[in-house]
C-alpha cells in the first residue's frame, strides 16, 4: 500500500536521480562515450558551489546558475577537445573511452581530496527554500522536490524536441551512428559531440548540486551515489528518456515506501540494506536480466596494443624490480610496515592484468574480490566463519583465497554474453552490491580480528611472506601469458568466433579466466587487510577499484611488471605526500592515455627500446593509426613505393600469395615490409 | 580412388529449418557432406547459405532437423564440441588471431582439438599431446604454403594471405570435415587456383569438403556435386555439368544463357525433384596435382 506523503518525499530523491541518467544518456548519445567521469564531476561542481557559498559567502542561486550554466560546460568542452576527440579520430573502441572517461573520473575524485580532504561536510548549500505545499487529502509536498520534478521534465521535453525536431538532432543522430559518414556528409562531427559534452556536463553539474542537499558531501560517497544512476540509465538500456524519469521515480518512491515495512530481525537488517541501496540493486538487475543495451558500437574486448613487444630487452632493464621490491627489508619499522602495502597491491593489480590484459575482459570490480578475500580471513582467524574453530593465519589465507574463486566463476558467468561496457557495468555493480550488502554490514565485519599469520608475525617476516605470494602469482601469470593457455587466451581475446572454430572453451575458459582473476585479488586482499591489521571497508570502496583499473590500465593493462610498479607509485605517494596526490597522478595518467598508447611502460620501452636492439623495426612496432612515426607527405610517397617494390620482390619470390591486387592500405605495407626483412635473412 | 574414405564419417543434415521471426531463412534442407568430394552450395544473397553453413558449423541452432557426424548427433553441440569432434572451418570475414604469429595461429588450431582442462595447464601438467602438434602444424604449414612467414604476426599480412592462415588453422587440427565459407573472396586468380588444387588434393586425401563460395569457375571446377539454393531450399542439385544445365537452378541463380551466376533470385523458385545421384560424380578433368593454371582467362564467377 503506497502513503501519499513517503510517495512525495520520494519524489525528489528520484527527480534528481532521474535528471542524473538523462545526462548520461544524452551525452552518450552524442557523444559515444559513456562518461564514467560523470560522477565525479558532479561531486566537484557540488564542492566548488560549497565552496562558494560557505567560504567564499557568494549568494546560493547566482553561484548555481554560474557553476551549472558555466564552469559545468566549459569543464566538458575542455574535455572533448583535449581527451575524447583525438580518441575519437583514431577510432579508438569503447573499451579505451571507458578507461579514458574513468581517468577523468580519477583526477577529478583526487583534485577533490586534495582540495577539500576525505571528511564529510554536512551542509551543502540548498538551492530552494524548504517550504511545503499542501495538496488535497491533507498530503504535504516539498516545494524542492516539486522543482527538481519540474527542472527534469523540463530538460527532457528539450532534448527530445531538439533531437526530434531540429536539424541540429538530425545531425547528432547521424554523428552517433557513423561519425566518418557524417564527416562526409558534411555535419561539423567535433561540433556536434561538443554540444554534446557541453550537455551532458551541465546535466552532471545541475545532478551534484541538487543532490548534495539529500546527503552529505564527501568525494567518495557523493561520487558513488550520482554514479548509482547509471542504473538508471541502463533500465532505459541507454536510449529512452521517458522510461528512464520513470524509473528514477519508482524507485525514488519505492525506496521511501520501503520505510514503512517493518521485518524481524536480521531480515530487518537486509531489508534496510535493500531500501537504501535500491538504486544498486536495480543496476544489477537491469544488468542482469535486460536482453541488451542500446549500444554505441561494440568492440569485444579490451584492445592489445602490439607495441614493443617485439623488442627483446636488455636483462638490465629487469634488474630495479628485484632491488624495489626488496629495498624496504632495509628500512626501518615504520616505512616497512607502509612497504608492506606494496606487494599486496601488486598482486591485486597482477589480477587485473590477468582479466584485462590477457582474456580481455573488462573488469571494475576487483575491489570487490579483494574485499571478500580479506574478509574471509579476518572471518577464519577469528572463528566467526560458520561456526568454524579459529583457523591459524596462513592456513586462513589459502582457504580465503580458495573461498573467492566460486564467486569469481559466480561474476563470469555474465561475462560469457556480455562484453565492453555491458560487462565493465556489471562488474562494477557487483563491487556495489558487495560493498553494500556485506562490507557495510555490521553482522559480517564486527568483532573480526585480523593479524599477520605465524610464523610470519614480524613486520619483516611478514613482508617476505608477501614477496613469496607475488613471486608464486606472477609464476602463476607467466603460465597464463606463456605455452597453451596463453594462446588460448589470446586467441580468444582476438576472436571469438576463431577460437570456438578452433576447439576452444570460449564460456568455459571466461569463467575459467575470472575466477583465476579472483582468487588473486582474494590474495592480495587477504594480504592487504593482514599488513594493516584490520579489515577496512573503505579500503575496498569500489570506487577504490575504479581508481585501481585505472593504475593498471596506465602502467600497461597487459604488463605485470607495470602492475608491480603501479602498486609501488600509489603506496609511496600516499606514504610520502598528501592524499589525493596518488589519486590525481594515476587519473592524469589515464587521461593522457590517448597519448601513449599502451600505457607508460609500453610507451616507455617504445622510446628506448631501439637503443638496445639491432632491428630498426622494433621501435616502430606499431599498429598503423598509433602514429608513433609521423614522416612528412612526401616522405609517406616513397615509403609507398619502396614497399610496393617489394611486395612484388616477395610475391614473386616467396610465392605466399601475400599481395593480392585488391588489398591496400597499411596491412600490405606491414606484410611486406615484414617479408622483405625475412627474405633479408638467411 | 579415396584412401581412408572408410574411416571418415559424413556429415549429414535432414530437414533443417531456421526462422528469424517470420523468415524461414533455412526451409527444411537435406544435404549430405560425403568424405573424399567437395560439396558445394551456391545461390543468390539471401538464399539461406551462411545460415545453413553456421547450423552445420554449430554457430547456430537449428529449429527443426538433425545433423549428424557419422552415427552421432551433433545438432545441440556447440561449436568447440564439434572442432573436437574433427569439424574444422572458416570463416566469410576472416577471423585469425591478429596478435598471433602465423605458426601460433595454426598451433591454437592443432592442440585444441582435444580438449584438455585449462587447470591442467596452469598447474603446468605435462601435454602429452605436443609432439602431434607440432607434427599437424609443420603438416599444415606446408601445406597451405605458409612455412616462410611462419614467424610473421598476422596482423601484419594482407587479406589474402590470411584465408590461407584460416583455412591452415582448420587443417591443423587434422579434421575429417572441412567447412568453407567464400574461401575465396579476396583472394586473386593465382591464389583460388592454389586453392582449388589444394582442396582437390584434401577431398582425394578422404576429407569431406563443404563448399559455400560465389566464385562459380572454383565451384564448377572442384565440386563432385553442386547444391543450388534459393529462399531457404534447395532446389537443383547433383554433378556440375548437370546442374550447370538444370532449369530450376537457371531460375535461381544461374543465368539462362551463360550458365553464369547472376545474384538475385526474382522469381519464387520451384522446388524440382533431384536429379539420379548415381552417374559418376566426378566428371571433370581436374585431379590431384595439377598446376594452378589460365592466369589470363576471365572469370566466369564474378558478382
Amino acid at each position: 500500500m503506497l502513503t501519499i506523503d513517503l510517495a512525495l518525499a520520494g519524489l525528489a530523491v528520484g527527480a534528481i536521480a532521474a535528471l542524473g541518467a538523462v545526462g548520461l544518456i544524452t551525452s552518450y548519445r552524442a557523444t559515444g562515450v559513456f562518461n564514467l567521469g560523470f560522477g565525479a564531476l558532479a561531486m566537484l561542481i557540488a564542492y566548488l558551489l560549497w565552496q562558494q557559498v560557505r567560504v567564499w559567502g557568494w549568494p546560493v542561486v547566482p553561484a548555481a546558475l554560474f557553476d551549472v550554466l558555466v564552469v559545468a560546460p566549459a569543464f566538458g568542452l575542455l574535455l572533448e577537445r583535449f581527451v575524447f576527440r583525438g580518441l575519437g579520430r583514431r577510432g579508438a573502441g569503447p573499451a579505451e573511452m571507458l578507461a579514458a572517461s574513468l581517468g577523468v573520473l580519477v583526477l577529478l575524485l583526487g583534485i577533490a581530496i586534495l582540495t577539500w580532504g576525505t571528511e564529510s561536510r554536512l551542509d551543502p548549500p540548498t538551492l530552494f527554500e524548504t517550504g511545503s505545499i499542501e495538496l488535497w487529502g491533507g498530503a504535504t509536498v516539498s516545494e524542492a522536490a516539486l522543482i527538481d520534478l519540474g527542472v527534469v521534465v523540463g530538460v527532457a521535453v528539450v532534448v527530445a524536441a531538439v533531437t526530434r525536431f531540429t536539424r541540429f538532432g538530425a545531425e547528432l543522430r547521424a554523428v552517433v551512428d557513423r561519425r566518418e559518414l557524417a564527416e562526409l556528409s558534411g555535419v561539423a562531427a567535433d561540433r556536434v559531440s561538443a554540444v554534446g559534452w557541453a550537455f551532458g556536463s551541465m546535466l552532471a553539474g545541475l545532478t551534484g548540486i541538487l543532490l548534495a542537499p539529500h546527503v552529505r558531501l564527501d568525494p567518495f560517497g557523493l561520487t558513488l551515489l550520482v554514479l548509482e544512476t547509471i542504473g538508471v540509465a541502463v533500465a532505459a538500456r541507454l536510449a529512452s528518456l521517458p522510461v528512464a524519469i520513470l524509473v528514477a521515480v519508482a524507485i525514488g518512491v519505492g525506496q521511501s515506501e520501503l520505510t514503512r515495512v517493518q521485518l524481524e530481525g536480521k531480515a530487518q537488517n537486509l531489508l534496510q540494506a535493500l531500501q537504501s541501496n535500491l538504486f544498486v540493486v536495480v543496476l544489477l538487475l537491469a544488468l542482469l536480466l535486460l536482453p541488451r543495451m542500446v549500444e554505441v558500437g561494440s568492440r569485444a574486448s579490451y584492445p592489445r596494443v602490439d607495441a614493443g613487444t617485439r623488442t627483446r630487452l636488455p636483462a638490465l632493464w629487469w634488474l630495479p624490480y628485484p632491488i624495489l621490491l626488496a629495498a624496504p627489508l632495509a628500512l626501518g619499522t615504520e616505512h616497512l610496515r607502509s612497504a608492506q602495502q606494496i606487494p599486496a597491491l601488486a598482486i591485486v593489480f597482477v589480477s587485473l592484468v590477468i582479466l584485462t590484459g590477457y582474456a580481455g575482459q573488462v573488469s571494475l570490480g576487483q575491489a570487490g574480490y579483494a574485499g571478500l578475500g580479506a574478509l574471509f580471513a579476518a572471518s577464519l582467524m577469528s572463528g566467526k566463519f560458520l561456526g568454524l574453530p579459529e583457523v591459524p593465519g596462513l592456513l586462513a589465507l589459502l582457504l580465503a583465497t580458495l573461498l573467492v574463486v566460486p564467486v569469481g566463476v559466480l561474476t563470469g558467468y555474465p561475462a560469457i554474453r556480455r562484453r565492453g561496457l555491458a560487462l565493465a557495468l556489471t562488474t562494477f555493480a557487483v563491487a556495489v552490491v558487495v560493498s553494500r550488502f556485506v562490507f557495510a554490514q555490521p553482522m559480517f565485519t564486527t568483532g573480526l580480528r585480523l593479524d599477520h599469520p605465524w610464523p610470519f608475525s614480524g613486520e619483516r617476516s611478514f613482508y617476505v611472506l608477501e614477496l613469496v605470494c607475488l613471486g608464486l602469482t606472477l609464476l602463476l601469470v607467466r603460465r597464463l601469458h606463456t605455452g597453451r593457455l596463453g594462446r588460448m587466451l589470446v586467441a580468444t581475446r582476438d576472436s571469438e568466433g576463431g577460437a570456438a572454430a578452433s576447439g576452444v572453451d570460449v564460456p568455459g575458459l571466461k569463467v575459467f579466466v575470472f575466477a583465476v582473476s579472483a582468487g588473486v585479488a582474494g590474495l592480495g586482499g587477504a594480504l592487504m587487510g593482514m599488513s594493516g591489521r584490520a579489515f577496512d571497508a573503505q579500503t575496498f570502496d569500489p570506487l577504490v577499484g575504479l581508481i585501481w583499473f585505472a593504475a593498471v590500465v596506465v602502467f600497461g593493462v597487459d604488463s605485470a611488471a607495470g602492475a608491480v610498479l603501479a602498486a609501488a607509485l600509489i603506496v609511496g605517494l600516499d606514504s610520502g605526500t598528501r592524499a589525493g596526490v596518488s589519486t590525481i597522478v594515476i587519473g592524469a595518467g589515464a587521461v593522457l592515455l590517448s597519448r601513449m598508447p599502451g600505457g607508460a611502460l609500453a610507451t616507455a620501452r617504445r622510446l628506448l627500446g631501439p637503443l638496445w636492439t639491432e632491428d630498426p623495426e622494433a621501435g616502430s612496432g606499431l599498429r598503423p593509426g598509433w602514429g608513433a612515426v609521423r614522416l612528412t607527405p612526401a616522405g609517406e610517397a616513397l615509403r609507398g613505393r619502396v614497399r610496393r617494390r617489394a611486395a612484388t620482390a616477395a610475391a614473386a619470390a616467396g610465392g605466399s600469395g601475400a599481395v593480392g591486387a585488391g588489398a591496400a592500405g597499411a596491412g600490405i605495407g606491414a606484410a611486406t615490409e615484414v617479408a622483405a626483412r625475412d627474405g633479408g635473412r638467411p | 580412388m579415396t584412401r581412408r574414405q572408410s574411416d571418415v564419417p559424413s556429415l549429414q543434415a535432414r530437414g533443417l529449418v531456421r526462422h528469424f521471426g517470420g523468415l524461414r531463412a533455412v526451409d527444411g534442407v537435406d544435404l549430405a557432406v560425403p568424405p573424399g568430394e567437395v560439396t558445394a552450395v551456391i545461390g543468390p544473397n539471401g538464399a539461406g547459405k551462411s545460415t545453413l553453413f553456421h547450423c552445420l558449423a554449430g554457430a547456430q541452432r537449428p529449429d527443426e532437423g538433425r545433423i549428424r557426424l557419422g552415427e552421432r548427433d551433433i545438432t545441440r553441440l556447440a561449436d568447440h564440441r564439434r572442432a573436437r569432434l574433427g569439424i574444422a572451418r572458416t570463416f566469410q570475414v576472416v577471423s585469425v588471431f591478429p596478435s598471433l604469429t602465423v605458426a601460433d595461429n595454426l598451433r591454437v588450431g592443432a592442440e585444441n582439438r582435444t580438449g584438455a582442462s585449462a587447470t591442467a595447464r596452469l598447474l603446468g601438467l605435462p601435454d602429452a599431446a605436443r609432439g602431434r602438434t607440432r607434427t599437424a602444424v609443420e603438416a599444415a604449414l606446408e601445406l597451405v604454403g605458409l612455412t616462410e612467414l611462419r614467424d610473421v604476426r598476422c596482423g601484419e599480412l594482407p587479406t589474402g594471405t590470411l584465408r590461407l592462415v584460416e583455412l591452415g588453422r582448420a587443417l591443423a587440427s587434422r579434421p575429417s570435415v572441412l567447412l568453407l565459407d567464400e574461401p575465396a573472396s579476396g583472394l586473386d586468380d593465382t591464389e583460388t587456383g592454389r586453392l582449388r588444387v589444394l582442396l582437390r588434393g584434401l577431398a582425394d586425401d578422404g576429407l569431406a569438403v563443404l563448399l559455400v563460395e560465389h566464385d562459380m569457375e572454383l565451384v564448377f571446377g572442384v565440386a563432385d556435386s553442386v547444391h543450388v539454393m534459393a529462399a531457404g531450399r534447395i532446389v537443383a542439385s547433383g554433378p556440375p555439368e548437370q546442374v550447370r544445365e538444370n532449369e530450376a537452378a537457371r531460375a535461381a541463380y544461374l543465368d539462362p544463357v551463360t550458365g553464369d551466376a547472376h545474384g538475385a533470385a526474382d522469381e519464387p523458385p520451384s522446388p524440382s525433384p533431384r536429379p539420379p545421384d548415381d552417374e559418376d560424380p566426378r566428371p571433370l578433368g581436374v585431379r590431384g596435382s595439377q598446376p594452378p593454371d589460365e592466369q589470363g582467362t576471365p572469370r566466369d564467377g564474378e558478382r
